[in-house]
């Protein structure tokens, strides 16, 4: 029942990541590819949980942290990027 | 408040080394037997019964799964229908939340129900600018959120 | 019992996130996406570490805080990240898509120019 489930949702995840690189390659504008490649990262914290699981460890838990944080960060500064070309703004006007 | 915490903790560790027993456990009962006493003692004390907040908390947090609950299913609905009929729209909400991490709270709910995202806020800080899915009736969705999340969050903070 | 548990939430978990990929492909504009991605999404994500968290909880019987802390952490910048993309994507001028009924953002803008402008 369990390793059953495991296995679907393992398949369904990577053909939701597959499908979000459809909206990464078209997307018309650049908030459209942040928005799928953010999504992409999301869907990868999903995935390594799945593989926890099957191979019964603990060791990935800081995996899932690092990649939630960097999926975070990188979001926040490419849409910074594409608003005003600058990631760090220093100046407070 | 903080200092009812403070005192809250300090019965709770006075319990344990009554009880000569330093399990977690042991703090837990230490914790509700003080709380209880706040409680009894809130008259003579002159102060608010601090629970009152954590009880509005808890309140908080279930008025927002249950919506959260409800809005995916609206949004399944609308991702699996075969004709896209939506009508995405912008919509101004007005709020009366004054300081800044309440309005901050407002606006993450607001993004994390379905249906709604929290796009931009005025420069007084006192309109959010919400971006919502399908609007049938601006006014009523306006109104739905201050009926829930807003008063929530007033329950809270008051 | 708690293996049919963590099975549905799995389950669960998969569905929601490939109804956001679906819906990151289906809706007409990047405002209508990003509804798509930062909660179906993020829902299923968490739904998932649930999971996770309750078989090495009732399962392994080993308690995993690293976990617990990535669901909090996903929940907390779900809706920042949003938040962010939505305000630089009109701040660039990405357009709403045809079928918008209503933009009370542009009207504030444009008010606001005027005010200055005058």
């Amino acid at each position: 029942m369990l390793e059953l489930s495991l296995t679907i949702a393992l398949i369904i995840m990577a053909l939701s990541i597959l499908v979000c690189f459809i909206r990464v390659v078209k997307g018309p504008t650049m908030s459209d590819r942040v928005v799928a490649l953010d999504t992409v990262g999301i869907t990868l914290i999903g995935i390594i949980g799945i593989v926890m699981i099957i191979q019964n460890t603990l060791a990935y838990a800081d995996v899932i942290l690092v990649i939630a944080i960097l999926a975070f960060i990188g979001s926040v500064a490419l849409a910074k990027f594409i608003e005003g070309g600058v990631v760090f703004d220093r100046d407070h006007n | 408040m903080a200092f009812q915490i403070l005192l809250n903790i300090g019965l709770a560790i006075i319990w344990m080394l009554l009880r000569q027993d330093f399990s977690p456990v042991e703090f837990l009962i230490g914790y509700v037997v003080g709380l209880v006493l706040l409680y009894v003692l809130r008259r003579f004390l002159q102060f608010d019964f601090y629970f009152r907040r954590v009880i509005a908390i808890v309140k908080l947090i279930f008025l927002f799964l249950w919506e959260l609950i409800l809005a995916n299913i609206d949004v399944i609905k609308i991702v699996l229908s075969p004709k896209l009929d939506i009508k995405p729209g912008i919509i101004a909400v007005p709020t009366k939340l004054k300081t800044d991490w309440e309005v901050t709270l407002l606006a993450s709910l607001i993004s994390l129900t379905p249906g709604t995202l929290s796009m931009n806020f005025s420069d007084d800080g006192k309109t959010i600018f919400v971006h919502s899915i399908d609007v049938p009736d601006k006014e009523a969705m306006i109104k739905q959120i201050h009926n829930s999340f807003e008063k929530a969050i007033m329950e809270v903070t008051q | 019992m708690t293996e049919i548990i963590i099975s549905i939430l799995i389950l669960l978990g998969g569905f929601l996130s490939l109804l956001g990929a679906i819906g990151i492909v289906r809706f007409p504009d990047v405002y209508g996406r990003l509804h798509a991605a930062t909660k179906s999404a993020t829902l299923g994500v968490i739904s998932i570490m649930l999971a996770v968290f309750l078989y090495f909880q009732f399962i392994e019987g080993v308690f995993s805080g690293k976990v617990l802390l990535t669901i909090v952490f996903v929940f907390l910048t779900a809706p920042v990240a949003g938040f962010m993309i939505a305000r630089s994507a009109y701040n660039v001028g990405v357009e709403l898509s045809d079928k918008s009924v209503q933009d009370d953002l542009k009207k504030a803008i444009n008010k606001k120019g005027k005010k200055a402008r005058s």
